[in-house]
């Protein structure tokens, strides 16, 4: 494979991956209904309503694990499933949604849109797992999963809050305070 | 001319002519990858029953239902080959199909030696371009 081609294909998949939040971002988090990008709007539970999930659907957080200690600013989190699907967003299946994960922040609204920003990233092409880069210092993750309009399910599908210490890898300065 | 060249390696790639006998219509990144999580080639797993773990890399997971480009839905190979890369995958006890979008499932697997092999597939079952699949792992459910 030319590196050209490779090049093209890579800048494709990637500006797919961030076409939704792209747009988002330029909303405020405040906005229940804001648009999240190019997709068509699903039809959706009713204004006022929220997509059901079976009670015994759950996600968690399959790396890491709560506690962690991470040597490395940048690692991987994969998203557990069970008992529930993963689907796009902009998309209306039932028993599914996409992955949202909350970095340092307590759980939004339930009857809203998850806001869509650096505190909490939207997976809307149904990634399962992603790479992040957190400075050294203690944070939490959460899963929260959204239907196709980005709103919670009823019951809320979301994992435990975790938390984990980035510790600064060798050769690399601490951050003076990781306090907000 | 670097916007025209880029177009023209996007339709090869994306184009079928040349891969049309090893793969599916629905193309995926380069860099896409599914694999197993759990379990780990080897295991050992007394009583045979386990979840088994699907991940998947630098693409997205979607139901069977939705047609979305660099998405698609797991399959679990059990005891099997890959089937042909160009066709729906069958959908029997070997081959089972997760399209409602799981990442995760349930399995119950005599004593014995067992596969398992991880191929996903587009809106139709079809595997894609490239196709994507995980290493063939084997595990041992004890007498």
């Amino acid at each position: 494979m030319s590196i050209t081609r490779r090049r093209a294909l890579l800048a494709l998949a990637f500006a797919t991956l961030l076409a939704a939040p792209a747009v988002a971002q330029q909303t405020t988090a405040s906005e229940a209904a804001h648009d999240h990008g190019a997709s068509p709007a699903p039809a959706s539970a009713p204004a006022g309503q929220r997509m059901p999930a079976p009670h015994d659907a759950y996600v968690y957080i399959g790396w890491p694990n709560d506690g962690e200690v991470i040597h490395s600013t940048r690692f991987k989190v994969w998203f557990g499933t069970r008992n529930f699907g993963v689907a796009p967003a902009g998309t209306n299946v039932p028993d599914t949604g996409h992955h949202h994960l909350l970095i340092d922040t307590p759980l939004p609204p339930m009857d809203e849109a998850i806001p869509n920003d650096k505190r909490h990233l939207h997976f809307g092409l149904g990634q399962t797992e992603t790479i992040i880069e957190l400075p050294p210092g203690t944070h939490t993750l959460q899963l929260l999963m959204g239907d196709g309009n980005h709103v919670p399910h009823d019951p809320p599908v979301m994992s435990k809050r975790i938390t984990v210490h980035v510790v600064a890898e060798r050769g690399v300065e601490p951050v003076a305070s990781s306090k907000q | 001319m670097g916007r025209m060249r880029i177009a023209v390696s996007l339709a090869i790639g994306l184009g079928l002519p040349v891969a049309a006998a090893l793969a599916g219509p629905s193309p995926m990144p380069p860099d896409a990858k599914v694999y197993i999580i759990w379990p780990r080639d080897g295991q050992v797993i007394p009583g045979g029953k386990f979840w088994v773990r699907m991940g998947l890399s630098n693409a997205g997971i979607a139901p069977a239902s939705v047609d979305k480009q660099f998405t698609g839905h797991h399959h679990i190979l059990v005891d099997t080959d890959l089937p042909p890369m160009d066709e729906a995958i069958p959908n029997d006890k070997h081959h089972l199909h997760f399209g409602r979008g799981q990442t995760e499932a349930r399995l119950e697997l005599p004593p014995g030696t067992h596969t398992l092999q991880l191929l996903l597939g587009d809106t139709n079952h079809i595997p894609h371009n490239p196709p994507l699949y995980s290493q063939k792992i084997t595990i041992v459910v004890p007498q």
